[in-house]
C-alpha cells in the first residue's frame, strides 16, 4: 500500500470516521468544526496523488480506487467547495442541537460525493453513489418546513428511481463478466459489443440524468436546492449533481463511441439548457433562479458529453471535467453569496454585490473569468456549425438568467438594515471565489493546449462579448414583461405529476379493497384450493 | 408400485449428535421450566439461549471442518424404518441464524420483562419463555429433519407454539387474530397430512433422501406434492393466503412478533424448498416453480403497496413481511440450474439464502425497534411519531439500518441478495422478475422512508417517552440490524458454505 493509495482511501474514510465519531458525546459538541477539515485529505489527494494511480483493497472490502485526470480535477474542485462551505456552515448553523444532526448528514454526503470521483469498481461505485443520494435527503429536509418536506419526498422518489435504473444497468453490464465485481473500465470496454447495449445505455442516461437534473427529470432540483440551508444548497448544486456527470464520464464508452446515444444526449442537453433559462427567468427567489441555472448548465455539460460520445473522443472527458469544475466553484460561490448578501447592508453591500456580479457573469462567459476559459476550451470540440451556435445562444441565455439573478438579489438586499456578515462566512466565500479564478487559469494551458496569451486577442474577446451583449438586450426585453415574474411555480412540471395523483390514489384504494376482499375466509379458502389445483396441474404437466 | 429396497441412505457422522442436541436442548429447558416453576423460568431460558448459541457455533465449525453434511440416525435404525437427521450447508445456516435471532429476542424480552418488576414472574413472561423454547426446538427439527412425517410433527409443534404467542396479552382482538391464525394453519396442516398419507401409501417411505432416489412419478405423486406445498403456503402466508398474518403479527407483543415474522414463517418455506428441490422430478419442479414465482411476484407488489398505506407501524412491518417472503418464492425459476450446474451452484441459490437470513435479521430488528417505540410512547401510529429519532436514537438507527437491508441498499445483506437475484434474472432472461425485484425495492424504500422521515422530524412539541427506556432494551434491535448490514460483506458470487453437503456439489470453496 503506497502513500498515495492511503491518501486516496483517506479521502473517503476520514469523513466517514468523523461521522462515526459523532456517536461520542465529546466530539459531538465540536461536530460543526469538523466540517471544514473533513474534505482536506481529498484536497491533498487531488493535488499530490499522480494521475493514473490505482489501488486495490482486497477482501472483505474488495474496493478499488482510481485517480485519473478528470477525476482529479473534479475531486479537487469538489473538496475545495466542501471545505469552504463547511467553514461557512459552522457560524451559519449556530449552536443548536439540530446542528449536530446536520453535521452528520453533511459528513455522510461529503464522503459519498467525493467517493464517486475516485472509486474504480462497479459495486463500490454503486455504494458511494447511494451514500451521496440518500444522505443528501437529510440536508434537504433539515429545515423541516412544509416546502422542505415536499422537496424531500420528490427527491427521495426520484433518487430511488435513479438507484433502481443504475442497479439494473450495472447488473446488465456485469452479467457477461466473469468477475462478480469487475472494474468499471473493464465492463465499459465490453459495453459497445454487448447484446443489451441499448437498454444499458438508456438506463445509464436515465439514472445519471436524474441526478444531473436533465429535463424532464429535473423536477427535484429546483425544489430541493432552495429548500436546504444555504451552505448545503451550495454543495448540492455545486458538487452533488456532479455525481451524475462523473457517472456518465466513467460508464459511457468514449473510446469506441456510440453515435446514436451521443445524439440523444446532445438533444436532451440542448433542450435542458434552454428550458432551464426559460423557466429560470420567471422565478422570483434567488436560490430558485440559481437552481434553474444549474439545470441549464447541466444541459450544457450533457451536450459536451454527447459530443464526445458521438465522435469517440476520449479527450472530451477532461474538457467536461474542466467545465464542470468551473461550474462547481462558481455555483458554490454564488449560493454562499446569497447567504452573505442576506446578512449584509449599508456600505459593505456594494463590494459584495460587485463580486457577486462578477461570479454570476462568469457563468455567462465574461472575459477573463473561469466561464470564459471553459467556453473557449470546449469551443473546438463542439465545432463551428449549428451545434456551436446553439451553445453560444445557450451562453446568451446564461447571461440573461444571471442578470435576472442579480436583479433579484439586489432587490432583496435593499430590504436589509445595517448589518454585516461575520468574517467566518465572508472568508470561505472569498476563498471559493478566488479558487474559481485561480484553478481554471492554472489548468487552462494543459487542458486547452493553448497559451494564456491567446485569450487576450481581440477575436477571442469578441467571441465572448457579443453573446453577453445579446444577453443584456434580452434582459431589457424580459424586464419589460412584469407578468413573467412568478408565472411558473417552482419545480414546473412536478405540478403536472401531482395532478396525476388522484388516479394513483384510486389505484391504491383498489388494491386496499382487493386486499380486504382476499382476506375474507371464503376468498382465502377458494384461493387455497385453486393454488393446490394449479400446483397439481403444473406438477403433472412436468411429470 | 413397489416399496423401496432398504439401502443405507444415511450414514451417521461423528458430529451428528450435535443435531440431536440442537433439537432437544430447548425441550429439556421446557421440562425444567415446568418442574422448577415461574421464578426460575427466565434463568433457565437465558442459560439455554447461551448454550444453544454454543451448539449452533459448534455445528458450523463441524461442518466447515469436515466439509460434509452432518447426519444422525436415531437409534441406529435406517430409514424407512428409522429416522434420520441431516444438516447440509443451508440447514446449518438456518440453525445458526435461528440461534442468533432467538438469542437476541430473548435478550430483548428479558430486558422488557424487567421493566415491570411486579409481573416479571407472572403468567405472560413465563408462557413466553416456554413457547419461545418450543418454537426454537420445532424450528431446529424442521431444519434438520429428513422424514416427511417427522417434519409434520415438528410443523404442528411449531404452529401450536406460535399461535399462543400471538395472544399472550389476552386482549380480545389478539385472541381473535390467534384463532384466525390457528384455523388457517390447521387447514394447511390437513392438506400437508393428506399429501403425506398419499405418498406413504404409494411408496412406503417418507424419507426425503429415499424418495429423491426413487425418482417417483405418477398423478398420485403430483397431487400429493401439490397438496403438501399448498398446505405449507397457507402457513407461510404467501399472497393471497395472507389473511391471518397482518393481525397476528401486528397484534402480538414485540418479542413474539419478531419470532413469528423472522423465523416461524421461514420454516414452511424451507420445507417447500426441500420438496421442490429434493423430491419433485426436475421438469415438474420447473413448472411448479413458475407458479410459485408468480405468486411471489404478486406478493411483493401487492403487499408492498399495502405496507405503504398502513397507518400503524407494526401493521406496516407485518405487510412488509408478506412482501419480502415473495422474494424467496421468485428464487425457484431463477435457481433452476442446468445440466452442468445444479440449483445450489447458481447465484440465485445464494441470493435466496441470503434474502432468507438477512430478512430474518432485519425483520426481527424492526419488530424489536417497534416494540421499544410502543413501550415508550404507548402507541405505534406512524403519523403521531414525529421526532421519535430524538427520543430513541438507537431504535431509530436500528430501524433505519434494518430498512436499508429491506430496501436492498448497499452495504447490507438485502442488497447482496437482491443484486444476486437481479443478476440471475438478467442472465436467465426473466425481465418481469427483474422489474418486480426493482419495483419491490422502490416500494420498500417508500414505506421505510415514511418512518425515517417521522424519525427525523422536529415537531413544535418534542415527543417525550412516557417512561424511561433503558439502553439495553434498545440494544438487541441494533445488534440484529448491524448483523443484517454486515451480511453485505459476503462476496457477490455463489457461496461455498451453502453448497456443503449437497450431492455433486461443485468444487467447494471454503468461505
Amino acid at each position: 500500500m503506497t502513500a498515495s493509495g492511503l491518501l486516496l482511501a483517506a479521502a473517503v474514510l476520514v469523513p466517514l470516521a468523523m461521522a462515526a465519531c459523532c456517536l461520542s458525546r465529546g466530539i459531538r459538541a465540536r461536530a460543526p468544526f469538523l466540517l471544514a477539515a473533513a474534505p482536506l485529505p481529498a484536497l491533498l489527494a487531488a493535488f499530490l496523488v499522480p494521475d493514473g494511480t490505482f489501488v486495490f483493497f482486497p477482501a472483505p472490502f474488495r474496493m478499488s480506487l482510481v485517480l485519473d485526470r478528470p477525476g482529479a480535477i473534479l475531486l479537487g474542485g469538489a473538496a475545495l467547495l466542501w471545505s469552504a462551505a463547511g467553514a461557512f456552515a459552522s457560524p451559519y448553523m449556530g449552536r443548536k442541537p439540530a446542528t449536530v444532526r446536520f453535521a452528520v448528514w453533511w459528513l455522510l454526503t461529503l464522503a459519498g460525493s467525493l467517493g464517486v470521483f475516485i472509486v474504480g469498481d462497479v459495486a463500490s461505485f454503486y455504494l458511494v453513489y447511494t451514500l451521496v443520494s440518500l444522505a443528501a435527503y437529510g440536508l434537504i429536509v433539515h429545515e423541516q418546513t412544509a416546502s422542505a418536506h415536499r422537496a424531500g419526498v420528490v427527491y427521495v422518489v426520484l433518487a430511488l428511481l435513479s438507484e433502481a435504473c443504475l442497479l439494473l444497468a450495472f447488473v446488465m453490464l456485469a452479467a457477461s463478466h466473469p468477475d462478480a465485481n469487475p472494474l468499471i473500465r473493464d465492463v465499459v470496454a465490453t459495453l459497445p459489443a454487448s447484446p443489451m447495449r441499448d437498454s444499458i445505455m438508456a438506463l445509464l442516461i436515465l439514472g445519471f440524468g436524474l441526478k444531473m437534473g436533465l429535463v424532464p427529470l429535473h423536477i427535484w432540483l429546483p425544489l430541493a436546492h432552495p429548500a436546504a440551508p444555504m451552505p448545503a444548497s451550495a454543495v448540492l448544486s455545486g458538487v452533488v449533481v456532479k455525481a451524475g456527470v462523473i457517472g456518465l464520464i466513467r460508464f459511457l464508452p468514449f473510446e469506441t463511441g456510440v453515435p446514436v446515444w451521443g445524439t440523444v444526449l446532445i438533444a436532451v442537453g440542448i433542450v435542458t439548457a434552454y428550458y432551464g433559462v426559460a423557466i429560470g427567468v420567471t422565478q422570483t427567489r434567488a436560490k430558485t433562479v440559481l437552481a434553474y441555472s444549474t439545470v441549464s448548465q447541466m444541459g450544457l455539460l450533457a451536450v459536451l458529453i454527447g459530443t464526445g460520445l458521438e465522435n469517440a473522443d476520449t479527450g472530451a472527458t477532461t474538457l467536461v471535467a474542466y467545465y464542470a469544475v468551473h461550474h462547481t466553484l462558481v455555483k458554490g460561490a454564488l449560493f454562499l453569496a446569497v447567504g452573505i448578501l442576506a446578512a449584509t447592508g449599508g456600505a459593505r453591500l456594494r463590494p459584495v454585490l460587485l463580486l457577486t456580479a462578477i461570479l454570476a457573469l462568469s457563468l455567462g462567459g465574461m472575459p477573463l473569468t473561469s466561464g470564459a476559459l471553459a467556453k473557449l476550451a470546449t469551443k473546438p470540440m463542439l465545432g463551428y456549425g449549428a451545434l456551436g451556435y446553439a451553445m453560444t445562444l445557450a451562453g446568451v441565455g446564461s447571461t440573461l438568467l444571471m442578470l435576472h439573478f442579480l436583479a433579484t438579489v439586489a432587490r432583496d438586499a435593499r430590504q436589509n438594515p445595517e448589518a454585516s456578515a461575520p468574517p467566518g462566512q465572508v472568508l470561505p466565500w472569498l476563498a471559493v471565489a478566488a479558487a474559481s479564478l485561480v484553478i481554471p487559469w492554472s489548468l487552462y494551458p494543459a487542458i486547452a493546449g493553448e497559451t494564456v496569451q491567446s485569450l487576450f486577442q481581440a477575436e477571442a474577446l469578441w467571441k465572448l462579448l457579443w453573446p453577453m451583449a445579446l444577453g443584456g438586450l434580452a434582459m431589457i426585453a424580459v424586464s419589460r414583461l412584469p407578468k413573467l415574474r412568478g408565472a411558473i411555480p417552482e419545480g414546473d412540471i412536478v405540478v403536472l405529476a401531482e395532478v396525476g395523483s388522484p388516479a394513483l390514489g384510486r389505484l391504491i384504494l383498489g388494491i386496499q379493497q382487493a386486499d380486504a376482499a382476499l382476506r375474507r375466509w371464503p376468498a382465502a379458502g377458494l384461493s387455497l384450493v385453486t393454488i393446490a389445483a394449479l400446483l397439481a396441474g403444473a406438477l403433472m404437466l412436468g411429470a | 408400485m413397489t416399496p423401496l429396497a432398504a439401502a443405507p441412505a444415511h450414514v451417521a457422522t461423528p458430529g451428528g449428535f450435535l443435531l440431536v442436541l440442537a433439537v432437544m436442548l430447548p425441550v429439556v429447558a421446557v421440562l425444567a421450566m415446568l418442574a422448577l416453576g415461574p421464578r426460575q423460568t427466565a434463568r433457565i431460558a437465558l442459560t439455554t439461549l447461551a448454550t444453544g448459541l454454543g451448539v449452533a457455533i459448534a455445528i458450523v465449525v463441524e461442518l466447515l471442518r469436515t466439509g460434509a453434511a452432518l447426519t444422525y440416525v436415531v437409534g441406529g435404525w435406517q430409514p424407512p424404518l428409522g429416522l434420520a437427521l441431516r444438516a447440509d450447508g443451508l440447514s446449518v445456516a438456518m440453525l445458526a441464524m435461528t440461534a442468533l435471532v432467538v438469542a437476541a429476542i430473548g435478550f430483548f424480552a428479558h430486558a422488557q420483562h424487567g421493566l415491570e418488576p411486579t409481573t416479571r414472574h407472572g403468567r405472560a413472561p413465563t408462557t413466553f419463555w416456554i413457547l419461545l423454547m418450543a418454537v426454537w426446538s420445532a424450528l431446529n427439527a424442521i431444519f434438520v429433519g429428513e422424514d416427511l412425517f417427522n417434519l409434520y410433527v415438528a410443523l404442528e409443534l411449531l404452529t401450536f407454539a406460535a399461535v399462543p404467542l400471538v395472544c399472550l396479552d389476552g386482549r380480545a382482538e389478539t385472541v381473535a387474530a390467534a384463532l384466525r391464525y390457528l384455523m388457517f394453519a390447521l387447514l394447511g396442516s390437513l392438506l400437508y397430512l393428506l399429501g403425506t398419507a398419499l405418498l406413504y401409501g404409494s411408496f412406503g417411505t417418507l424419507d426425503i433422501g429415499l424418495l429423491s432416489e426413487a425418482s417417483a412419478e405418477g398423478p398420485g405423486f403430483s397431487v400429493a406434492l401439490a397438496l403438501m406445498i399448498a398446505g405449507l403456503l397457507a402457513k407461510a402466508a404467501l399472497f393471497p393466503l395472507h389473511l391471518w398474518l397482518p393481525p397476528a403479527h401486528a397484534g402480538a407483543p414485540a418479542a413474539a412478533s419478531a419470532v413469528l415474522s423472522a423465523l416461524v414463517i421461514k420454516a414452511p418455506f424451507f420445507l417447500i424448498l426441500r420438496l421442490i428441490l429434493d423430491v419433485a422430478p426436475p421438469q415438474a419442479a420447473a413448472y411448479a416453480g413458475q407458479v410459485l414465482a408468480i405468486l411471489g411476484a404478486a406478493s411483493i407488489l401487492f403487499c408492498s403497496v399495502m405496507a405503504l398505506k398502513q397507518a400503524r407501524l407494526k401493521l406496516m412491518i407485518a405487510y412488509s413481511t408478506v412482501a419480502q417472503i415473495g422474494y424467496l418464492f421468485i428464487v425457484f425459476p431463477l435457481a433452476a440450474g442446468s445440466e452442468t450446474l445444479p440449483p445450489w451452484g447458481t447465484i440465485a441459490w445464494t441470493g435466496g439464502a441470503l434474502q432468507l437470513v438477512s430478512h430474518a435479521l432485519a425483520k426481527a430488528a424492526m419488530f424489536l425497534a417497534a416494540g421499544v417505540i410502543a413501550e415508550a410512547f404507548g402507541h405505534d401510529r406512524i403519523s403521531d411519531l414525529g421526532g421519535f429519532g430524538r427520543a430513541l436514537p438507537i431504535s431509530a438507527a436500528a430501524f433505519g439500518l434494518a430498512g436499508l437491508s429491506l430496501m436492498g441498499i448497499p452495504p447490507s445483506g438485502g442488497f447482496v441478495a437482491k443484486c444476486l437475484l437481479l443478476t440471475a434474472a438478467v442472465i436467465g432472461g426473466h425481465p418481469w422478475l427483474a422489474a418486480t425485484i426493482l419495483a419491490g425495492g422502490l416500494l420498500a424504500g417508500g414505506y421505510v422512508f415514511r418512518v425515517v422521515d417521522r424519525a427525523l422530524a422536529t415537531p413544535a412539541i418534542p415527543l417525550a417517552p412516557r417512561k424511561p427506556i433503558p439502553r439495553r432494551l434498545e440494544l438487541a434491535a441494533l445488534v440484529l440490524a448491524l448483523a443484517a448490514v454486515l451480511l453485505g460483506l459476503v462476496p457477490l458470487q455463489p457461496f461455498g458454505f451453502l453448497q456443503l453437503g449437497r450431492p455433486d456439489s461443485l468444487t467447494v470453496i471454503a468461505p
